[in-house]
């Protein structure tokens, strides 16, 4: 406990310089700004602005693009509220009550409770973030080719369980992404594999032009300005306060939103999306008027926004302590740090104590500023809410384009952004999640290393994964998984994730 | 037999994972002890296909392949080409033009704004981008044809 409090203290020491907290600032502002526009989340957000880090060293850079990412589950709110549209997939269940609650006069008190709810939560995740990566990422060390392969594994079984649309879909998308993984030089053999004598495909596929494209420039494809339209209305500040009443009603939501969503956040996924639906489902199921919900029950705010703002800061434990990605923000926020020359895992926390433990106590701080931000400015953010989308989205793709290209000043690289613009607006046609397709691009190059020196190790025998305990228990999780999915599948049960579909479905 | 959409969906990849192992033909697989560079696109091809196949297996339940909305077909087409035409442009032209000519034409070609504000809402764009990433966050931008 001594040793989390000393590395705190020096966490604070990185956090609190001025030019560290202008970046969590800049983070936190754009985060909310990025949550609150329909069309762009957390994901392409971060990619997008992923190239602007490129001058900073690797805390201010990782500090910047985390802030944005739970930044924009705060903004989020914003727009489900006050508009019923979800600025970012997360805020889909704060539409229904929250709106509800603005129709009726009360949109300050649910912004408020909203805000003070996901600051309570992010704080909470933040803690168990402290206590928990560390002796995490010990742990880790004694992880060897054949764990890493059976983990990544289950990272994507689980992904697959978690996910709203089928199993097989989503397990179809990880296995066009692990393929897409393949593409440039075999670093163990030299061979070019899928390069087509382009120079820029040696290296492989990028992570940024592949997120811009699926999610950015997919999502403008299939959204004409038509369809967007909003009229909004600021609260006034005097009416941000939630009554005594309100209060009371939102105190334990948040509780149960903050325990909850953090234990989903560490399981790979689209974490934050999913607790906050379970959240939702939670608080109707306990309460003791379950008809309010839908007409503006003060718990089908607090406790979805909560789950879903401590479930983007458990992301970050397997994250920092396995170095392993939960979804694709994450993904692209460990892509962040490799770029920088920081290789996140269990080696981390002793290699680059003031990265790792700036990083944690800048979430601290970031949850205080967006606290700040949100309340007193939200007047302010929502004139961005009147911007007519017409003009909004050539700036959006014009950000895009500067984005992928500064990565790696490569037009082949802006091609392959365009290219997976198409694709993703034919996956959205078809019902296909691209979320899978970016994390298995993300762990193709880990998993098929691990894979093949497994093999190795074990001259060809496949039993190495069923002879280490800690591999043999991770794969038993994984089938445990596939059986709950087939048993769901086979009995036509209609499950928490179909519901979920459901919920997604009927708000878009 | 009416088309459903995941026919088609399942179709187009298993389509897809021929192409693969078609121009794979040279990657060598290797042995389980030696594991070669073709192993693991043949592998995640194959996985691919599998889940194809089970896709068009039960492609029964998805919707009719006619139902699907493509109203939004037409935008969706312009934004690609504008944006395409402005990637086939950009290292030549450079930042500036090239970021003008493409904020202006998505207003002025996909939402009939009228042309002097979208000039002028382009330029004002472009500048403002070209003062954050090229000056502010000293990112080199294409110069292109202009000298700056």
């Amino acid at each position: 406990m001594e040793t989390v409090f000393d590395s705190l203290v020096l966490g604070f020491s990185v956090a609190l310089r001025p030019d560290i907290l202008w970046f969590a600032f800049l983070g936190c502002l754009v985060g909310t700004l990025v949550g609150m526009l329909p069309g762009i989340g957390p994901l392409a957000g971060i990619s997008i602005l992923l190239p602007l880090t490129f001058g900073l060293d690797a805390t201010k850079a990782i500090v910047m693009l985390a802030g944005i990412y739970y930044g924009s589950q705060y903004g989020g709110s914003t727009t489900s509220i006050l508009l019923r549209i979800p600025g970012e997939a997360a805020s889909v269940m704060t539409c229904i009550d929250g709106n509800a609650m603005a129709k009726k006069g009360r949109a300050g008190a649910a912004l408020c409770i909203a805000a003070v709810g996901s600051f309570i939560a992010g704080t909470f995740g933040v803690l168990m973030l402290t206590l928990i990566a560390p002796p995490l990422a010990i742990f880790a060390l004694r992880f060897g080719p054949p764990e890493y392969t059976a983990l990544l594994t289950l990272g994507l079984i689980f992904l697959a369980y978690m996910s709203t649309t089928s199993l097989v879909r989503t397990l179809l998308m990880a296995a066009l992404g692990l393929l897409l993984g393949t593409i440039g030089i075999d670093v163990m053999t030299g061979h070019f594999r899928f390069s087509f004598n382009i120079p820029e495909l040696g290296d492989g596929i990028g992570i940024v032009p592949v997120a811009v494209g699926l999610f950015g420039l997919g999502e403008l494809l299939a959204t004409p300005s038509h369809q967007v339209v909003g009229d909004v209305k600021s609260p006034r500040l005097r009416e941000l306060l939630p009554t005594r009443e309100e209060w009371r009603q939102s105190a334990m939501p948040i509780a149960r939103g903050s325990v909850l969503g953090f234990l989903i956040g560490i399981i790979p996924g689209s974490a934050h999306i999913i607790a906050s639906f379970l959240s939702y489902a939670v608080e109707r199921r306990v309460s003791k008027h379950p008809e309010e919900f839908g007409k503006g029950a003060v718990a089908g705010v607090a406790g979805p926004e909560s789950a879903n703002n401590s479930a983007s800061t458990g992301a970050f434990v397997p994250m920092l302590a396995l170095g392993i990605p939960t979804g694709p923000v994450t993904a692209v926020l460990i892509a962040a740090l490799l770029i920088h020359g920081i290789p996140p895992g269990p080696t981390l926390v002793n290699d680059h104590p003031d990265v790792f433990w700036g990083f944690v106590a800048s979430m601290y701080v970031g949850n205080l500023m967006l606290l700040a931000l949100n309340l007193p400015l939200v007047g302010v953010f929502v004139n961005l809410l009147r911007v007519p989308y017409a003009y909004l989205y050539p700036l959006i793709i014009m950000f895009c384009l500067i984005g992928v290209y500064e990565v790696n000043h490569s037009i082949v690289d802006v091609w392959i952004m365009l290219i997976m613009g198409v694709i993703g607006y034919g996956l959205k046609k078809f019902g296909f999640d691209p979320a899978p397709l970016v994390l298995g691009l993300v762990i193709a190059p880990i998993l098929e290393m691990s894979l093949r020196q497994s093999l190795i190790m074990s001259d060809g025998h496949w039993l190495i994964f069923l002879q280490r305990p800690i591999a043999l228990t991770l794969l038993v999780i994984c089938v445990g998984l596939l059986v709950l999915s087939a048993t769901s599948f086979v009995l036509h049960r209609r499950d928490w994730r179909a519901k979920l579909a459901a919920a997604e479905t009927s708000e878009s | 037999m009416i088309i459903r959409t995941d026919h088609v969906a399942g179709g187009a990849f298993l389509a897809l994972g021929v192409l693969v192992f078609a121009i794979s033909g040279d990657l060598p697989f290797g042995t389980l002890s030696a594991p070669g560079a073709g192993m693991m696109p043949k592998l995640m091809t194959g996985l691919m296909m599998a889940f194809a196949l089970l896709i068009i297996a039960a492609g029964a339940e998805s919707k009719p392949f006619k139902s699907l909305d493509w109203s939004d077909r037409g935008h969706a087409a312009l934004l690609v080409l504008i944006t395409g035409t402005a990637v086939a442009l950009y290292q030549t032209l450079g930042f500036l033009i090239t970021m003008s000519l493409l904020v202006f034409t998505l207003l002025v070609v996909v939402e009939r704004r009228h042309v002097l504000r979208a000039a002028a809402y382009g330029v004002a764009l472009t500048v403002f981008a070209y003062w954050l990433f090229g000056i502010a966050l000293k990112a080199p931008l294409e110069h292109g044809l202009l000298w700056f």
